[in-house]
Formats: C-alpha cells, sequence, structure tokens
C-alpha cells in the first residue's frame, strides 16, 4: 500500500442489487421530539472495535438495546458479528473476547450494517461515551454502505455526572456507573451485555431527570449542552 | 440464542419456578419481557388502576406493598418483594385490581410481561401454572422435597416414611374362609412363611386376622382341639388401611393400637397386609418396638435408660425425611406411653389409692406439639360429691401424683418452674373445682388468667376416663363463644409476640447481650399461630387442641380461608421443621437447646422462606387484630 494511498479517490462500495435497494429505504433520522421522554424510541448501542484508534480500528461487533414507552423492551435486541478477513490479532482481543474464529462465523459488515440502520429506524442513539461509537459507526457506514450518518447520539457518560453531582470523580467508566448504581451485569465486555447496561443506566438517569422536572428529549438536550459548557468554562 | 435474552434467563433461573422451566418456555417468557425501572418510592401498581395488567418480577431491588386503612393516614407495609419474587399473582389471576399498592422501595427493576403473555405462558408451562395457582406455598413444599431428598441422599436408601403401603405389601395375603379348621389355617401359615392369616369372606373382604400372638393364646388356654373353626379364635374387624396410606400411616397405627399387622383394603376387599417387620425392614425405624418395650418397662430404670432411645429415634426419622408433624406426632405418642407406664409403676409401688383419677397434660403436650426437650405440664381429674370429699380425695392422691413427678423427672421431662404439676394441690382438682377453676379464667380476665387460660385450655387425658375432660373442654368453648369481652382480651394476648419481619429490613432482631442478632422460633414464630389458633377454635367451639387441626377444623367453618389455612399450615409446618432441625444439630454438637436462630446462617431459600412464614403469622395477627378492633 502506498504512503499517499489515502489521497487516491475512495473506493466505491460494491453493493449487490438487493443490497442498494435496502440502502435506499433507510429512513431518515427524525431529531429529538418534545414529546415525553417516555413516547420517546432510544436505540442504546455498543460496538466493540479492534482498538481505539478512530482512523485504523475497525468495528468487530454491534449489540444494541431499545428503550421504547419508557421500557427496555427484551424482545427488541440486535446482536451481530462482522466478518473482517483483515483483521491481524490485536491485544484488544483480550478485552472484547472476540476471537479470530468468532469473527470469522460473523456476518457479511454490508447485510450487518444494513441490517442495523433498518433496525434503528428513525430513533435517536444513545451509547456510553458516545462521541466514539458515532464515530466508529460513522465511519464503518461511510465505508461500507457510502451512507452517511446523520442520527443524533446522545451521551450517557457526560448525562450522568450531570444528574449526579455528588460524585466527583474524572471521567467515571461504565464499570464505575454500574457499580455506583448496584447494577447486575451479567457479562461485561461483549458489545450486547454492555448496551443493556448502558440502557438500565440510561432508565436511571431519564428517573432523575423527571424528578428534576426535564421531561422531553429535547429539553434534555438543551439541558446537556448547556451543562457541557459551564463545565468547559470552569475548565478553563 | 441472544445474550442478554440469555444473560436474563441465567439470572432467573437462580429462582423458582424459572429454575424448573423449560428452557423454551423461559425464552419465550424473557422474549415478551420490558424491564421497567421505579425509582425510590415511585408507584408500580395501585389498586386505582383497575384490573391488573402485567405480571413483574424483580429484577433488582425491593418492592413493598402498603395498604392504607380506612381513617388512618400511615400506610402499612404488608410485604416486601426482592429479587427474583414475584407479582401480583392473585391479582392477576383473579382478573382484579391489586388490593396493595406496589411500590419501589428503592432503586429497582422489574422485568414486566403483558397479561397476554402471561396467559400464554400459563398454558405452555405446567411449572409456571403450578406455581402460580400455588404462590408461596409452592415454595414451601420445594424446601420439604429438598430437605427430604438430601436426607434420602445421604442414607443411601431410596424409601421413606412416606412410602405407600401398596409398595410395601410385596406378596399376596395368605387367607382362608372363617370356617376353615385351626390346624388347617396354622398349616397355611407355617407353609408360607407368614406371621398372620386373614379371615375373608367370598367378597374378599376382611372379617379378622389371625397371628401368632393368637396361636399362642390358643395354646396357653389350652384349647386341644384344632379342627374348631378359626373365626372363635380370630380377632374380628381388623384394622386396616388403604394401600394410599404411608408407611408412616401405618407405623403409627402400630404403635398407637399395639398390633403387628395392618390389613390393606381397597374397595372393600382385601390387597395385602404390612406387618412390623415389612415396615423395620424398611427403615429399621423400631417405633412400634420402642413403643412397646415403653409399655412394659418393668422398672423405672428401664423407662429412663429408653429415653435415649426416643433421641435416637427422632433423630432417624428426621434424617428419613419425616416431617416435624411427624416427628412430633411420634414424640407425643412415646412420651404418652412413658406418662401410662410411670402411673403404672408407682400405682404397682405405692399401692393403688382406691379411687379413679384422670391424668391430664396441658400445653404444648396438650397440643401434641412436644419436641425432644420438653417439661411438665399436668394435673389430675377427679369425681367427688362435694368439697369435703374433693379435699379427702386430694390428700389420698397427691403423695402419689408427686412421686409420678418425680419419676417423670427422672425420665427426662423437666419439673415445670411454674409448677403445674399434679403434684401442685391447686393442680390435683375435682371436676367441679376444675369447672370453676376455669369458669374464673374466663369471667376475670386478668393477665394472669390469660396466661392460664392459654396453657390449661390446651388440656388432654394422658391416662385415665375421657369423660370427665371431656364435659370440662365442652364447658370451656361454650363460655368462650358466649363471652366476646374474653375473647378480646385473649386475641390481644395473641398479639403480644410480634413476628420479626420488619418494614424494610428482611428481618427485625434482637441482639442480647453481646450476642448476633437472632430471632426466637418458638416464641416469635410458632407462637403467634398457636394463639391464634387456641382463640379461634374456642371462639368457634372447635374442640381440636392440636394447632394445625384447629386451623383445619376453622376451614369449613369458613373462620379461615382455604387458602390462607393452606399458607398458615405450610408456614408453620416449615418453621418447626427448622426449629427441630436446630434442636439435632445442637445435640451432635453438644451445644444446649436453643429457639434463637441467626438468619444469616440459613441458605438462600430457606431464609426467604422463612422470612415468608415469619410473614404468614403476621397475617394471622393483623386478621385477629380486623376480627377483633385491637
Amino acid at each position: 500500500m502506498s504512503l499517499f494511498s489515502w489521497l487516491l479517490p475512495r473506493k466505491k462500495p460494491s453493493l449487490n442489487p438487493a443490497q442498494q435497494q435496502r440502502l435506499a429505504q433507510l429512513t431518515a433520522p427524525a431529531g429529538l421530539n418534545e414529546h415525553t421522554l417516555r413516547a420517546q424510541r432510544w436505540v442504546v448501542v455498543d460496538l466493540e472495535t479492534s482498538g481505539l484508534d478512530l482512523n485504523r480500528d475497525q468495528v468487530l461487533s454491534i449489540g444494541a438495546m431499545v428503550i421504547e414507552d419508557g421500557a427496555i423492551d427484551l424482545g427488541q435486541a440486535f446482536e451481530r458479528t462482522l466478518l473482517r478477513t483483515d483483521n491481524p490479532l490485536s491485544p484488544s482481543v483480550l478485552l472484547h473476547g472476540l476471537g479470530p474464529s468468532a469473527i470469522a462465523a460473523g456476518c457479511d459488515p454490508v447485510d450487518a450494517l444494513l441490517d442495523f440502520m433498518a433496525f434503528v429506524g428513525d430513533s435517536p442513539l444513545l451509547a456510553f461515551h458516545a462521541p466514539f461509537d458515532q464515530h466508529m459507526l460513522g465511519r464503518a457506514l461511510k465505508d461500507s454502505l457510502g451512507y452517511r450518518l446523520q442520527h443524533p447520539f446522545m451521551d450517557v457518560a457526560a448525562l450522568a455526572p450531570m444528574l449526579c453531582p455528588q460524585v466527583n470523580v474524572r471521567e467515571a467508566g461504565l464499570d464505575y456507573w454500574i457499580k455506583h448504581f448496584n447494577l447486575q451485569v451479567e457479562d461485561r465486555h461483549n458489545a450486547s451485555a454492555d448496551a443493556l447496561a448502558t440502557a438500565e443506566l440510561a432508565l436511571i438517569l431519564f428517573s432523575r431527570l423527571r424528578a428534576q422536572g426535564i421531561d422531553s428529549p429535547h429539553a434534555l438536550q438543551q439541558r446537556l449542552n448547556q451543562w457541557q459548557r459551564r463545565k468547559q468554562v470552569h475548565s478553563f | 440464542m441472544l445474550q442478554n435474552i440469555h444473560g436474563t434467563m441465567q439470572f432467573l433461573q437462580r429462582f423458582p419456578p424459572f429454575n424448573q422451566m423449560e428452557n423454551a418456555h423461559l425464552a419465550f417468557l424473557v422474549e415478551q419481557c420490558q424491564l421497567r425501572f421505579y425509582g425510590p418510592g415511585e408507584s408500580i401498581i395501585r389498586p386505582a388502576d383497575g384490573p391488573v395488567e402485567h405480571f413483574y418480577i424483580v429484577k433488582q431491588g425491593r418492592v413493598v406493598g402498603e395498604r392504607t386503612h380506612l381513617g388512618r393516614d400511615v400506610a402499612e407495609t404488608t410485604f416486601e418483594i426482592t429479587a427474583g419474587e414475584c407479582f401480583p399473582l392473585a391479582a392477576l389471576l383473579g382478573e382484579r385490581a391489586t388490593r396493595t399498592e406496589h411500590r419501589a422501595a428503592e432503586d429497582t427493576f422489574c422485568l414486566q410481561l403483558n397479561k397476554a403473555a402471561f396467559i400464554k405462558l400459563f398454558a405452555l408451562s405446567e411449572e409456571f401454572r403450578d406455581f402460580a395457582l400455588r404462590g408461596v406455598s409452592s415454595l414451601l413444599d420445594k424446601v420439604n422435597q429438598q430437605v427430604q431428598q438430601k436426607a434420602v441422599e445421604t442414607l443411601g436408601t431410596q424409601y421413606s416414611l412416606n412410602t405407600r403401603l401398596g409398595e410395601l405389601a410385596m406378596r399376596h395375603p395368605v387367607t382362608c374362609s372363617p370356617h376353615t379348621a385351626l390346624r388347617e389355617a396354622v398349616r397355611l401359615m407355617h407353609e408360607q412363611q407368614v406371621g398372620s392369616i386373614v379371615i375373608v369372606n367370598e367378597d374378599k373382604a376382611p372379617l379378622g386376622i389371625f397371628t401368632l400372638r393368637d396361636l399362642r393364646h390358643v395354646v396357653a388356654d389350652g384349647i386341644h382341639d384344632f379342627d374348631q373353626a378359626i373365626d372363635a379364635h380370630m380377632t374380628s374387624e381388623p384394622f386396616y388401611l388403604s394401600p394410599d396410606h404411608s408407611a408412616f400411616d401405618a407405623a403409627i397405627a402400630m404403635t398407637e393400637r399395639h398390633i403387628a399387622h395392618v390389613c390393606l383394603v381397597k374397595e372393600q376387599r382385601l390387597c395385602g397386609v404390612v406387618s412390623e417387620r415389612d415396615l423395620f425392614s424398611l427403615q429399621r425405624v423400631d417405633l412400634v418396638h420402642l413403643a412397646r418395650t415403653i409399655r412394659h418397662a418393668p422398672r423405672l430404670d428401664t423407662l429412663i435408660n429408653l429415653r435415649g432411645e426416643i433421641g435416637q429415634l427422632v433423630e432417624r426419622m428426621l434424617a428419613h425425611g419425616a416431617s416435624s408433624t411427624q416427628i412430633t406426632h411420634i414424640i407425643t405418642l412415646l412420651n404418652d406411653h412413658t406418662v401410662c407406664r410411670v402411673i403404672e409403676l408407682v400405682l404397682a409401688e405405692r399401692g393403688d389409692p382406691g379411687v379413679p383419677f384422670t391424668w391430664l397434660c396441658f400445653g404444648s403436650e396438650g397440643r401434641r406439639e412436644q419436641t425432644l426437650h420438653t417439661d411438665q405440664d399436668n394435673g389430675i381429674l377427679f369425681e367427688a360429691k362435694d368439697a369435703t370429699q374433693a379435699a379427702e380425695i386430694r390428700q389420698r392422691l397427691l403423695p402419689i401424683a408427686q412421686h409420678i413427678n418425680t419419676h417423670l423427672a427422672a425420665c427426662g421431662f423437666t419439673l415445670c418452674k411454674g409448677n403445674i404439676m399434679a403434684g401442685n394441690p391447686d393442680l390435683c382438682l375435682s371436676h367441679a373445682e376444675w369447672a370453676r377453676r376455669f369458669a374464673a379464667f374466663i369471667r376475670e380476665a386478668t393477665p394472669e388468667n390469660l396466661l392460664g387460660s392459654s396453657i390449661y385450655f390446651d388440656l388432654r387425658v394422658v391416662w385415665g376416663d375421657e369423660q370427665g375432660c371431656q364435659q370440662l373442654r365442652r364447658g370451656i368453648l361454650q363460655q368462650v363463644a358466649d363471652n366476646r369481652l374474653f375473647q378480646r382480651m385473649m386475641a390481644d394476648n395473641a398479639l403480644r409476640h410480634r413476628p420479626p419481619v420488619g418494614r424494610f429490613r428482611e428481618f427485625v432482631l434482637e441482639r442480647k447481650g453481646g450476642d448476633k442478632a437472632t430471632l426466637d422460633l418458638k416464641v416469635q414464630g410458632l407462637t403467634p399461630f398457636v394463639d391464634g389458633a387456641r382463640l379461634l377454635a374456642l371462639a368457634h367451639g372447635v374442640e381440636a387442641i392440636n394447632t394445625l387441626e384447629r386451623l383445619r377444623q376453622l376451614i369449613p367453618l369458613g373462620v379461615i380461608e382455604p387458602l390462607d389455612g393452606a399458607a398458615y399450615e405450610e408456614a408453620y409446618h416449615f418453621i418447626q421443621q427448622t426449629r427441630m432441625q436446630q434442636h439435632q444439630l445442637q445435640t451432635r454438637q453438644n451445644r444446649p437447646y436453643s429457639n434463637r436462630v441467626d438468619p444469616d446462617n440459613l441458605n438462600q431459600l430457606d431464609r426467604r422462606i422463612l422470612r415468608e412464614a415469619l410473614r404468614q403469622a403476621q397475617r394471622l395477627q393483623s386478621s385477629l387484630a380486623l376480627r377483633y378492633q385491637l
């Protein structure tokens, strides 16, 4: 591979006609509504990637749960391992636990991503450290489908400290919050289980929000933006 | 299967009934579930919501049930539900609103299943259906089964006292007609190597039984004519059970009736005979033999030595999976035999006083609820024309009674600290004196009298004529039924010992001295049932004395709902079983007997069930409070 290959025009992803049709049918994001939190459908996502490099590492698996009608619907779960033939064994295999055999048994990334976007529909997404998932997913969608991800993401990792100001931990991770709320998680570091843990965390936070009188996704987004701005000001 | 479905299933499989359900059914349940969060104090379902639309399983956290009573503003916590437990079964099955507001007591996650899916699951899974229909009570059953299974495993035997008699009577019974010659019958017994022959009519209905013991009588009586028909020498109308009765029933019958053979009869036809030997080869539980040895003990020393054997017998029976009810029954039986024998021995030693008397027992002995460590609560009843004659008879009986008390003490019946013993002149009374005393209890409800009534009104005859005691009991029932004030005082008394389950914690424990916090299984667990059952029985003319028997008889009278009755019975049973297992453990470790238990030492399931059992005691108390407006 040449040193300047990134300057060359990006290779167009090759989709078969059926896949192209599915791509065309994907719905555009609806944006955050101004109804109640309960009326909003959310997709809570967690990705396992080959590493933490935003430009080089790849999405290996996607786990997602749905919050609808104010509850996690266990009947609507999404779980795919992506087939990555070109992925060398990296140290992060220890973390995500997806060995080469599991990845080799995965499904075509194009189909997996189409399935996922169909699953998401027009709903906003929730994730823990959302900017990372948003970026990795966006890049995967662009590379594999030529699709531009425009769905809004909300970061549970930012929401949690906003609603629990008494917690004085810088950069508290998902593990910290799981412990803080005494959540029972069966099998951590697997995209599905982490998505479920994140979803449970989100339900607790939504409940705290309602107690503070914030009861619409739109108001939530505003409040979060405000809080983050103020935090940045404080840190100067 | 999806990871999170699988994970949730694994979580549920730690709890009954989910651990018994088929995987496919459990997966169906989980896939239909929504996981909901409730913050502290948040209401989950309310009576005002109308007919219940969902079934809930607590995944994490704690749910409390709150009931507000008219005229009170503070809601009463009626129950607590924690991880793995479900609600509201009764309302869902009854297609009605819940009667209790369910609130989250802390951060709580519940799995919520909609009614349609619940109904489908109800139809699909037998285990789930069973559980839903029987609620907590099936949980209690599970534990009892576990206890027995464990005992059976350690003993390596597949038999238990609950074995059906039909399975024990392997061979065809040896029978003959009533006209068969004695010689012919004995020849048949000899050929078949059996100890008994049953005399039957043409329809195979048993008319009598002839055993080796009867043969001994025939020979001892000097009868030479062995061509006589057997019906002149048989025991007529032999005792029988159905093949569906248990080995325990047969053992009890043999002990009570001093017989060694029990006929098995189905649809009025003889279908087998179970002998003492059949039971022994099964269990080596030498119950019948022990009872007979007690009954024929020649001297006091023999009786004292036999005491140890009773302990061993109980140990073996508990190990064989006998229930607490069976064991208290057996202990009472053997104790009764011991008391009778002591009386007979004392009479033989000191000479008959020349006046008939009846030996009474009170309290737990009266209720047939004794455990191994027990003290004496007894008295004497005799007939007298007037006060002078009564005083005269008393003087004659007292030395004998005191002698019996000392002998009983030697046999392991601890002397009563409160001096409730026949040797006390206050407890050696004529019929009229007892009747007056009992009437005073009911008329003047002082604290002492109330305490007295809780002991003396559980009276029973151990030795002597039954009739006088029967009359006394009827008198009590009549007077209590007419005296609402006394009932109310008794109800108040029955509420003294509150079961140690609290609003917010699992158990409310007492800390005694520097000891770890514990609860008293007898006072805080059993006494509420005993007191409640006594009050309701006396107030409604129920003659039974045993607590479970009282509860059972109160059901057809409509005093207790059948479902409540069953729950009370199982709860009582479980607490008693826990208590006995603890006593046995203490004996094995050479520690003194104690009724105090540390819930932390119980396994998770036992702890949960103990909590639930104590809640049943609490429910019985609240029903009394409501009934008597306390």
